[in-house]
């Protein structure tokens, strides 16, 4: 049987979250961060683009594996061995 | 969205269609549950909630479907176009309300099964076991929701409109929609409004993938030269932001983060999953969807820079339109592609509309008339007397979306603002033993005035910062200080303890 997992009960989740969402928000750039222009993106939304898909693979991340508190139960009645 | 070279008819047929199909759905629902004699219409969870046993692909597309409005396309396409890379801010705040989800969903989903709750105001009724918190809970949230609701009403005429270059004018359009959204909601509930999100998700996403495609074929797939272009003729929407701007990204990242999450079709939506599993895999999913939405939103309004210079903002408001008849200008498969792309605007509106009436609907049958008006009555006739205010409801914002009141018009703006209010309540009701209902009565009534206040004052944000996070900041404030100062016997907070135990 896996542990109860529950997200509000690790500190770390939510400290690398708000990391993760400072980090792409656009302050700590000198006004001439625009160049070089990569696939697009001036540079500074470039690195903000790339904090966003690890925001989306981190919280899918979390989701799928931070999270755990009656699926084995559930997943037991429906007579499902995991 | 007026000029449209792909418009008159063949918008109408496309249009007909999909009610066709979403009246197919209402009709397939009703049958399905008349044959296997679950009698699922005629209880409350059964209505509302689908009988709490929606699979991973119904599930995924209402979480979808119902988080992505219409305006997404059309008023986002706008803004990216007018505020340039800094709209990128739209992908992260949608993404957030998975963090959102992850603050509450997983312990509350938990209890919703175990102690069956229909809406949110049940958990709040558990939690705090009081009637002012539940009352203004629940009128915050019928206001904030009733308001939501005339966003899409409107949006649903403008858009079809746009569509139909005005073979359907605008109040035929909004009555013939509401007909068949009231019809199919009326015979399947929320399993009606789910299989429906999952035909409205997927022509949502189709269109999107038409709009990219248009766009790479415009630009000839050189996005690389739209950012110079833009570098050279409108600097300020590539330069790197202003403090101001950055101040209301993260506002936003906040305010949507939270907000959107405790929408309270939202939080109905964490009751009805089947399961755990299909619950945390539609979620995980969903982290992804904002990339190839509000991302895809973004990258048009971006290219739309460079091929339509110098649109000002009732012009770029008609982009989409604008956009859309450069695309279908390319010929029969870019026209057909275009259609999908509208029809994909309008299935996104009802979609959004739906799933906001139902939500509406139950709490008029359970947290007014069911808690204080005949508890007694059997669950068919709660549903029936939602049916009825749910229909009353519309007809008076029918109403008021073609008669705006001169004066206080923006009681009918405030929605995000006032919904966010419930949070804390939601939150840390659900962690906290010692929040103690008078400091989240008086913190929620509170957050809701001053974030109400700035906005009617016309100071929707300050230096950046949203009204919603102010009265958020107030709100959270009030409880826990309140808390702190309320005693509270031991016993009490064993209590507290007790219901919000896993």
């Amino acid at each position: 049987m896996r542990k109860v997992k529950e997200p509000i009960k690790k500190p770390w989740i939510w400290i690398v979250m708000i990391a993760i969402l400072v980090l792409g928000v656009p302050w700590y750039f000198p006004d001439s961060a625009v160049n070089p222009i990569i696939l697009g993106f001036p540079l500074w939304a470039f690195v903000s683009v790339i904090m966003t898909v690890v925001l989306s693979w981190y919280l899918s991340y979390l989701c799928m594996h931070e999270w755990n508190i009656v699926e084995d139960e559930e997943e037991g009645q429906n007579g499902e061995v995991q | 969205m007026n000029d449209l070279t792909f418009s008159g008819w063949s918008g109408v047929t496309i249009l007909l269609v999909y009610a066709l199909l979403m009246l197919g759905v209402g009709v397939w629902s009703y049958l399905s549950d008349k044959k296997s004699g679950t009698n699922m219409q005629e209880t409350m969870s059964g209505y509302y909630l689908a009988g709490k046993n929606l699979g991973f692909v119904a599930l995924f597309f209402t979480l979808y479907a119902t988080q992505y409005s219409g305006n997404t396309v059309v008023g986002y396409a706008a803004s990216g176009y007018r505020m340039g890379y800094a709209w990128w801010m739209s992908v992260p705040y949608m993404i957030i309300i998975i963090g959102g989800y992850l603050l509450f969903a997983p312990r509350l989903y938990a209890l919703a099964k175990r102690h069956d709750f229909l809406t949110p105001t049940d958990w709040l009724e558990h939690r705090f076991n009081s009637k002012a918190v539940s009352l203004l809970a629940t009128v915050f949230m019928v206001w904030g929701l009733g308001n939501y609701l005339l966003e899409q009403l409107v949006a649903i005429g403008q858009g079809v409109q746009g569509l139909t270059a005005g073979t359907i004018p605008y109040q035929v359009a909004v009555i013939f929609f509401v007909i068949v959204m009231v019809i199919y909601e009326w015979l399947g509930g929320m399993k009606a409004v789910a299989f429906t999100d999952v035909i409205q998700g997927i022509s949502l996403l189709v269109g999107l993938t038409a709009m990219l495609v248009g766009g790479f074929v415009l630009t000839g797939g050189h996005f690389g030269e739209v950012a110079s272009f833009i570098a050279t003729n409108a600097p300020e929407k590539i330069a790197v932001p202003p403090m101001k701007v950055n101040n209301q990204w993260f506002s936003m990242l906040i305010l949507v983060g939270i907000g959107a999450a405790v929408y309270p079709h939202a939080i109905q939506r964490i009751y009805s999953a089947e399961s755990e599993r299909t619950l945390k895999k539609s979620l995980s999913r969903m982290a992804w969807m904002p990339l190839v939405t509000t991302g895809v939103v973004f990258a048009i309004g971006i290219i739309s820079i460079q091929i339509f210079p110098g649109l000002d903002k009732m012009g770029s408001e008609q982009l989409v339109g604008l956009f859309a008849n450069k695309v279908a200008g390319l010929g029969g498969f870019y026209y057909f592609m275009m259609l999908l792309l509208f029809g994909g605007i309008v299935a996104a509106v009802v979609s959004t509309a739906d799933s906001v009436l139902l939500s509406l609907q139950s709490m008029v049958s359970k947290d007014i008339y069911g808690r204080y008006i005949n508890p007694s009555a059997p669950d068919t006739k709660k549903i029936k007397v939602g049916k009825i205010v749910g229909l009353i409801v519309v007809a008076f914002l029918i109403y008021i979306a073609w008669n705006p009141p001169g004066t206080l018009f923006e009681i009918f703006v405030l929605k995000f603002e006032i919904l966010i209010q419930i949070a804390p309540a939601f939150m840390l009701g659900l962690y906290w033993d010692r929040l103690s209902k008078w400091p989240v009565f008086i913190g929620m009534l509170s957050g809701g005035a001053l974030a109400g206040i700035m906005t009617w004052t016309g100071h929707k944000t300050i230096a950046g910062w949203y009204g919603g996070v102010f009265g958020l900041v107030l709100n959270i404030t009030i409880c826990v200080i309140g808390s702190y100062l309320v005693s509270m016997s031991a016993e009490e907070q064993m209590k507290n303890q007790k219901t919000s135990a896993l």
